[in-house]
């Protein structure tokens, strides 16, 4: 094994092992040997987090496990991400997300958005407790081309039908791609509002939003 | 591998307020959610709409949080109050908040609410929050489990603290009256945490915990537990369930409210699940080892 191959392993063990200074070390050491930024964050970092977002489909790691595997990732994004060449004229999939306004619970959400930002999207994080307008002004405002909601609670869930009204209201249903997920929301729920897709878990999410956006290939690199 | 299951929480149930009640009760929002008063006609109201056994309290999972400090989004007719901003960024500061002062606030409006109900002959259930409900309110949740994993022994200390808070909480409710002591942390469930987090919380926190609570249980009061809570105590082998019969299929909060002085703790089904009939007659008591 070479020098960058060792370090990059090391990157990937670090996010599985979700050991965030070490990420951050390792990433500074694979920078000060010179080695490119960018095979860093994809043989690296977005290859750790590919394993950890297996586990979690295997049920070896659970969305704790996950949240923490992340935070190693950004840990290593941070400092690598800097030294990555600019290029021109490059475009990846857009998309919103956030919780539901009504309901604060967000881990769900924060692990849909990591898996796609992994998977290579452009994901704008609204957070939680998010105006229902919000969804779409910021939809149409940054040319997004899907929108994801998330709820863990029975009493905000009609606020996912309320979104796809304004979007059918302002003419933008047509064009946007809308995903829920949630603990109570089920296919079933999707189906009854209108939804495109519902998804159990983050990796499945990652799944949909490829599947609806008619994204084939691999061509996601993560930035 | 533990063996604890999930209860999957479903939207056919009686959780959250209806548009329909409220209008037609003269109430504003969300000052209807802060005066025990209020808290009444607005429980009553529900009550009667849903056609269950028991009046509920409150009508979110942040009372306990904002009594310790946490500030909150006190919301409107449709969404109720919910946290607005963490106030702590590490889980040591969680150690230093203050108890709770029953005697002012949102909190103590809550514990009138009670005894108002309770001086109109109504079965309440007041609903308390475990502690990642409460930790959901006062910090992000990335710290709560980078805590557990890394620093174990501090977060059973916080646990604790939110524990003897809730403990203290639930005596209260009970010297005002409360029959139905319902205790839930559904953001704690196996779904969420993985099986063997959530074991150790078992072990940690919830049985120990639980065994304090059903102290409270006596002839005029019982505590029930979300199924989660429930399945996690089952799946660890803390717990066994014991059937009682019913001489009648019943609604399970009715069954419930006929229960008390004969079990100590339930949970066979979620208590906002108000449709739910015991048909064959099975009430089934979480007796804890």
């Amino acid at each position: 094994m070479s020098a960058k191959e060792e370090l990059l392993k090391r990157l990937s063990d670090g996010v599985v092992d979700m050991e965030e200074d070490d990420v951050a070390e390792t990433a500074q050491e694979y920078l000060d040997a010179g080695y490119p930024a960018f095979d860093g964050i994809m043989e690296g970092l977005v290859d750790g987090m590919n394993r950890a977002g297996q586990l979690y489909e295997e049920e070896e790691y659970f969305v704790t496990d996950v949240l923490l595997c992340s935070d190693a990732m950004y840990a290593g994004l941070e400092i690598l991400r800097p030294y990555l060449p600019e290029e021109a004229g490059e475009t990846k999939h857009k998309g919103v997300i956030g919780v539901v306004e009504g309901d604060t619970h967000d881990i769900g959400k924060n692990l849909v958005k990591i898996m796609l930002e992994t998977a290579g999207f452009d994901m704008i994080d609204l957070g939680r407790d998010v105006p229902l307008r919000k969804f779409v002004d910021t939809a149409r405002e940054e040319g997004a081309e899907f929108i994801c909601m998330s709820t863990l609670m029975t009493t905000t869930m009609g606020g996912m039908q309320d979104v796809i009204r304004i979007l059918e209201e302002e003419g933008m249903r047509q064009q946007m791609k809308v995903m829920i997920g949630g603990g109570p929301v089920s296919q079933k729920y999707a189906d009854k509002i209108g939804a495109d897709g519902y998804s159990q878990n983050a990796v499945e999410a990652v799944k949909l939003a490829k599947r609806l956006l008619n994204i084939t290939n691999d061509g996601l690199g993560m930035r | 591998m533990s063996e604890i299951k999930d209860f999957n929480c479903t939207y056919d149930n009686s959780a959250g307020i209806h548009a329909d009640v409220t209008k037609e009760l003269g109430l504003t929002f969300p000052d209807a959610y802060m005066h025990g008063d209020t808290m009444v006609v607005l429980s009553k109201a529900l009550r009667g709409h849903n056609g269950a056994a028991f009046c509920e309290l409150p009508f979110c999972h942040t009372v306990e949080a904002e009594a310790m400090g946490g500030i909150i989004n006190y919301g409107n007719e449709k969404a109720g109050p919910r946290a607005k901003e963490y106030i702590c960024t590490s889980v040591e500061e969680l150690l230093e908040l203050p108890e709770i002062d029953f005697t002012t606030g949102r909190i103590q409006e809550v514990l009138k609410a009670c005894e108002i109900l309770r001086g109109q002959n109504e079965q309440t259930v007041l609903q308390v929050s475990g502690p990642f409900t409460i930790l959901n309110v006062l910090i992000d949740a990335k710290h709560v489990f980078k805590a557990m994993r890394k620093k174990p022994e501090l977060m059973k200390e916080v646990f604790w603290k939110l524990g003897k808070e809730v403990l203290r909480f639930m005596e209260e409710a009970k010297k005002r009256g409360v029959g139905l002591l319902s205790y839930a942390d559904s953001p704690g469930g196996v779904n969420i945490l993985g099986p063997k987090m959530a074991e150790q919380i078992v072990e940690d926190f919830t049985y120990p915990f639980l065994k304090k609570a059903e102290l409270l249980a006596d002839g005029d009061t019982m505590v029930l537990l979300c199924p989660k809570t429930v399945f996690a105590l089952l799946g660890t082998g803390k717990a066994e369930l014991r059937e009682i019969e019913l001489q009648e299929p019943l609604p399970y909060g009715e069954a419930c409210i006929r229960m008390k002085g004969r079990a100590k703790l339930a949970g066979q089904m979620c208590i906002k699940n108000v449709g739910y009939c015991l048909e064959n007659r099975i009430f089934k008591e979480v007796v804890l080892r």
